[in-house]
């Protein structure tokens, strides 16, 4: 029968067997896995049985499950899987006896959290193996690649189209800028575009950029589409698959 | 224009012992600066070797522009990019190297984030998630990617930013100095403009300072090495859970107009040294 063990850093806190009923798993003393630290939320999470694969499902939890360090909102699990819940973590026994596939990275590399660490290239790889698999499996759909790219409306410029590559990327006469404005009373910095993690926000420079109309009060983020003027000058945000 | 510079560097208000390290090197415009990790005090030597490595190689690429160059040259990176960029490989070879020939340094290693200024170019080179920003028109931009897992799965869509922040698992880092025996060394070119404020600091004040709060500090206080002390004495209140290291460079515009322009000629005229009224 399938099982989970709720484990502290290396020692074993509970073992209890998933059955027919879902095994609840929270900071409240009513869960079958109780978890006793104040990350972990009253009702955070289930493991259940659905149609024959075992499947794990975030309660709406403050600070999130993770499944082998992917946030996940529901996702199945395998044999020798890790559920993260705050410092603890369940490891998944979906056989009973077989043999764990995945050598969990927190079993190598056991230490504090808070240490800082760096997964070696190897287990790395295989984190992102997981990470592509879990794509498939839960409803994060796996990355294209995605190119942005500025296309050129009207106005003068020394290019009709560019590809954004760097993390700043200039708009204006300055011979440095990576969009090079024409003509006498360009600024030499009119606006920039800068490269976060989660996309690209335009912010002023010399002129404050009308972002579909508006004039941008701060940073603001370029969704595919976007219409940009700035200085005279019409520009597109596209994002290329 | 005028470059004027400021740094700073704090044990934290929860760790024993400081393990970031950096550089300011005013002759070159160069500034590193390093966060190391490892056992006891392995981290420490982890990011003063990959700081002297990299301050090192410039120098000497400085000396001696045909001075050989680590690695295969990238295209399209001025002289100033590539020796930084040969410079932080030589760095993680170092590091590396060290860790193998002395069976108590096992597992050290250093994130790495360097700023070098040749004119108004920036070369801006990174491995680890110490950051560089940039603060211009007031807007404060991110001009390195942190390697971080927790930043990897913002940029593949898992998590949003603000979950980043919460995310328990903020010191899980994907790429480092000295912990393989190669390693990916990010590049940056980024021309500059009067007025510029550039910082690079190790995530002992990111993680305790919020990106405003830091944009206004470098508003508030003109000075830089005022700045810098200022913003470690802001992480320290936040909690000072890490070593915190800032430095802060500020580029001041030439002052304009007929004033100026006499008082510089009398200046020039005035000293035998021309350079006197630079520093």
């Amino acid at each position: 029968m399938a099982k989970l063990s709720l484990m502290f850093e290396q020692k074993m806190v509970k073992e209890v067997p998933v059955g027919s009923r879902p095994v609840r798993i929270g900071r409240s003393p009513d869960n079958d896995l109780v978890v006793d630290n104040l990350a972990v939320s009253n009702d955070h999470a289930r493991v259940y049985f659905e149609s024959g694969r075992l499947v794990v499902e975030d309660r709406g939890s403050l600070n999130g499950t993770f499944v082998n360090d992917l946030r996940v909102e529901r996702a199945t699990l395998h044999d020798g899987d890790s559920i993260w819940i705050g410092k603890h973590h369940i490891k998944v026994d979906a056989t009973g006896d077989a043999p764990l596939p995945y050598e969990s990275r927190r079993k190598t590399n056991a230490g504090s959290i808070n240490e800082t660490m760096v997964l070696d290239t190897k287990v790395r790889r295989d984190m992102l193996q997981q990470a592509a698999a879990m794509g498939e499996r839960t409803q994060f759909a796996a990355g294209r690649i995605k190119v942005p790219t500025i296309v050129v409306l009207s106005g003068r410029t020394d290019s009709k189209e560019y590809i954004l590559t760097n993390k700043l990327t200039t708009i204006g006469k300055s011979a440095m800028a990576t969009i090079k404005l024409r003509g006498w009373f360009k600024p030499q910095m009119a606006a920039q575009i800068n490269q976060r993690d989660d996309g690209y926000y335009i912010g002023s420079g010399d002129k404050v950029p009308i972002v579909n109309g508006v004039s941008i009060p701060g940073p603001t983020k370029l969704d595919d589409g976007d219409l940009v003027e700035v200085s005279g000058v019409r520009l597109n945000f596209i994002v290329r698959e | 224009m005028q470059i004027l510079t400021g740094g700073a560097t704090h044990v934290g208000m929860v760790r024993t012992n400081n393990e970031d390290c950096y550089r300011i090197v005013a002759p070159l415009n160069l500034y590193v600066l390093a966060d190391g990790m490892g056992g006891e005090a392995h981290g420490e030597v982890a990011s003063a070797l990959a700081v002297e490595t990299v301050v090192k190689h410039c120098i000497e690429g400085q000396e001696n522009p045909s001075a050989p160059l680590l690695g295969e040259p990238k295209p399209g990176l001025n002289p100033k990019s590539q020796r930084l960029l040969s410079a932080i490989h030589l760095a993680n070879q170092n590091v590396f190297q060290s860790a193998e020939e002395h069976a108590e340094q096992e597992g050290m290693g250093a994130t790495l984030t360097a700023a070098w200024i040749d004119g108004m170019h920036l070369s801006v080179g990174h491995v680890g998630d110490s950051r560089l920003y940039l603060l211009r028109t007031g807007q404060l931009q991110q001009l390195t990617s942190d390697h971080s897992l927790v930043a990897e799965q913002v940029r593949r869509g898992i998590l949003t930013a603000s979950e980043a922040e919460q995310s328990n698992l903020q010191s899980v880092l994907l790429r480092a100095l000295g912990t393989q025996p190669e390693v990916e060394v990010d590049i940056e070119q980024v021309p500059l403009f009067p007025g510029d404020v550039l910082l690079l600091c190790s995530d002992g004040l990111t993680r305790m300072v919020t990106e405003p709060e830091i944009a206004g500090t470098l508003q508030a206080e003109p000075d830089p090495q005022r700045a810098a002390e200022k913003l470690v004495e802001h992480a320290n209140e936040g909690g000072g859970i890490d070593n915190v290291s800032v430095i802060v460079v500020s580029l001041k515009p030439e002052p304009k107009g007929w004033f100026s322009w006499l008082r510089r000629g009398a200046q020039k005229s005035a000293g035998g040294n021309g350079s006197a009224g630079g520093q």
